[in-house]
């Protein structure tokens, strides 16, 4: 496998001394689903910030596709999502926005276009793509951030939340575009339900920043203790199938869930 | 929203929405919509200097009427071009005010035992004619050119990159502050019961003064964040919204450069 991300001593402190990752290595190998688990303000927005180029690590440093510590230098391979929309959207109109890092990348406009319409089809913003960002509400917003990070069809996502105050439809749709994205995907969440259907290995960010497990899905979601030390609660199917199950038979989606309760009657 | 506070944000944010709004009459079918970005911003430029370039109010008129038409075959309503276009000209008055009676010259009318004199009236006239022309040309160049078209056409024309920076990260931000700021008054009102007299609203104005600069700070460093993982750090690329440019282009351009010149002409023919 070939490595598309690789920290070693990862470390990033705040002006005002407050430490958000410590001492962090990782390794993320092409075509990758991982899941970067943490409580909040356990410095998973700051980790994939460090990993996606956009804040300087006080020590340590990150090494893109085993060639380059320069982030910039290889951009348009990087899709970094950020957690707030509001960051993302800074264009007239939703389609500048979807456009924009294609433009900026330089892709042809044609291409840019043919994967506007797309991504706009899939995830409901046909009708928005004329309107001002800032006119949306913050499921669109969401749905339009993501769109904009998908749109130049980068070789790595390192997504923040992707699917914050986005309704039950369109989380299902972002999910399977995250899914059905043809490279690798990190994706940053303190909401452990979304984790088995996008990931098979997770890493957990302890509340000091620095990693306290990095394993399976399976693993890592039916560890209680683990959990419950860094502030998090196992999957909603695990909880209501833990004691009553094995680990290795605990259901770890719905349809999993479905299959054994059905097997069960 | 409540309070003088809220009112004034209101009031400055809704104007600064509306200029979002106002992007809805550059999709419009009219004169100024179809011609091509870069004919359009080298014709309205010309205009303007054009018109700074005149020292004769009959010229200054004549663009004015001009600035009309054009605005009328863009299906813009003139009530609207002439509200946008109004606050610079008539700060631009007071400020020159003065000169109606520091300028010599015959005198027009005895005020307080001041001397108001013509010159001095004419010059105050032709200045803020000037400004308010030179404004309403701007403004109409924005309402009907979509803003990433513009910046593609300053990018195509070859202005120079640091130029260009300026004048697309100050559009970029300037809204998104205002949109902090209104935010900032929502959660100040959505926790306020009654309505807050004058000097609590101005206590309350100097807190959210000082987080205001907090948070534009830290908003402006994540939006530069966000610029940079979309390939910001490089100079802004919009996709060019160039069109073929026609017989209508040419005409534009040459009436632009016509009234240059006539203006020119006039200015400095003895």
């Amino acid at each position: 496998m070939d490595t598309v991300i690789d920290a070693r001593g990862l470390t990033h402190a705040y002006p005002d001394g407050t430490t958000a990752i410590s001492d962090v290595d990782l390794t993320i190998e092409r075509g990758e689903r991982v899941a970067v688990v943490g409580a909040n303000g356990s410095g998973k927005s700051t980790l994939q910030l460090a990993l996606g180029g956009l804040v300087a690590p006080t020590a340590g440093e990150v090494t893109y596709f085993g060639e380059t510590t320069d982030a910039e230098a290889v951009r348009e391979r990087l899709g970094v999502l950020l957690q707030d929309p509001n960051d993302y959207l800074f264009n007239t109109t939703v389609r500048e926005d979807i456009e924009y890092g294609p433009a900026q990348l330089g892709l042809p406009r044609e291409r840019a276009e043919r994967r506007v319409a797309s991504l706009a089809d899939e995830l409901g913003l046909t009708d928005l793509l004329d309107r001002p960002p800032f006119r949306l509400s913050g499921g669109e917003k969401q749905r339009a951030a993501v769109a904009s990070v998908l749109a130049f069809d980068p070789d790595v996502l390192l997504l923040d939340e992707p699917f914050g105050a986005v309704d039950a439809h369109y989380r299902a749709r972002i999910r399977d575009l995250v899914r059905d994205h043809d490279g690798t995907v990190v994706v940053f969440t303190p909401s452990l339900d979304a984790v088995p259907e996008i990931a098979e290995r997770v890493l957990v960010v302890d509340r000091d920043g620095s990693i306290a497990a990095d394993a399976s899905a399976r693993a890592v979601l039916t560890d209680g203790d683990l959990l419950a030390d860094v502030g998090l609660r196992p999957p909603t199917t695990v909880r209501v199938f833990a004691g009553l199950l094995d680990d290795s038979d605990v259901p770890l989606t719905v349809p999993e869930a479905r299959e054994r309760l059905r097997d069960a009657l | 929203m409540s309070g003088v506070l809220g009112r004034s944000v209101e009031t400055i944010t809704g104007a600064l929405r509306a200029l979002f709004a106002a992007e809805q009459l550059a999709t419009a079918d009219g004169f100024l919509q179809r011609r091509d970005p870069r004919v359009s911003l080298c014709a309205i430029t010309a205009l303007a200097l054009g018109v700074v370039l005149t020292r004769t109010l009959g010229v200054a008129l004549c663009f004015a009427a001009l600035t009309a038409g054009l605005a009328r075959l863009s299906a813009v309503p003139l009530r609207r071009l002439l509200a946008r276009s109004a606050v610079v000209p008539l700060v631009s008055a007071l400020v020159v005010l003065p000169q109606a009676i520091l300028l010599p010259g015959d005198a027009l009318v005895r005020l307080f035992g001041v001397t108001v004199t013509e010159a001095g009236v004419a010059y105050v006239l032709l200045f803020t004619v000037r400004v308010g022309v030179g404004v309403a040309l701007l403004s109409l160049l924005v309402l009907t050119t979509p803003f990433s078209a513009l910046v593609a056409a300053l990018r195509e024309l070859r202005v120079p990159v640091p130029l260009v920076w300026v004048v697309a990260v100050t559009y970029r931000y300037l809204f998104l502050f205002f949109d902090e700021l209104q935010r900032l008054v929502l959660a100040r009102n959505s926790r306020t019961t009654g309505e807050t007299g004058l000097r609590d609203g101005w206590r309350d104005a100097r807190r959210i003064a000082g987080t205001f600069v907090l948070r534009t700070l830290d908003r402006g460093e994540r939006v530069g964040r966000g610029m940079r993982a979309r390939g910001g750090s490089r100079p802004p690329s919009p996709y060019g919204r160039s069109r073929r440019v026609g017989v209508a282009d040419y005409a534009l351009l040459a009436l632009a450069a016509v009234a240059v010149v006539v203006s020119g002409v006039i200015r400095w023919t003895p």
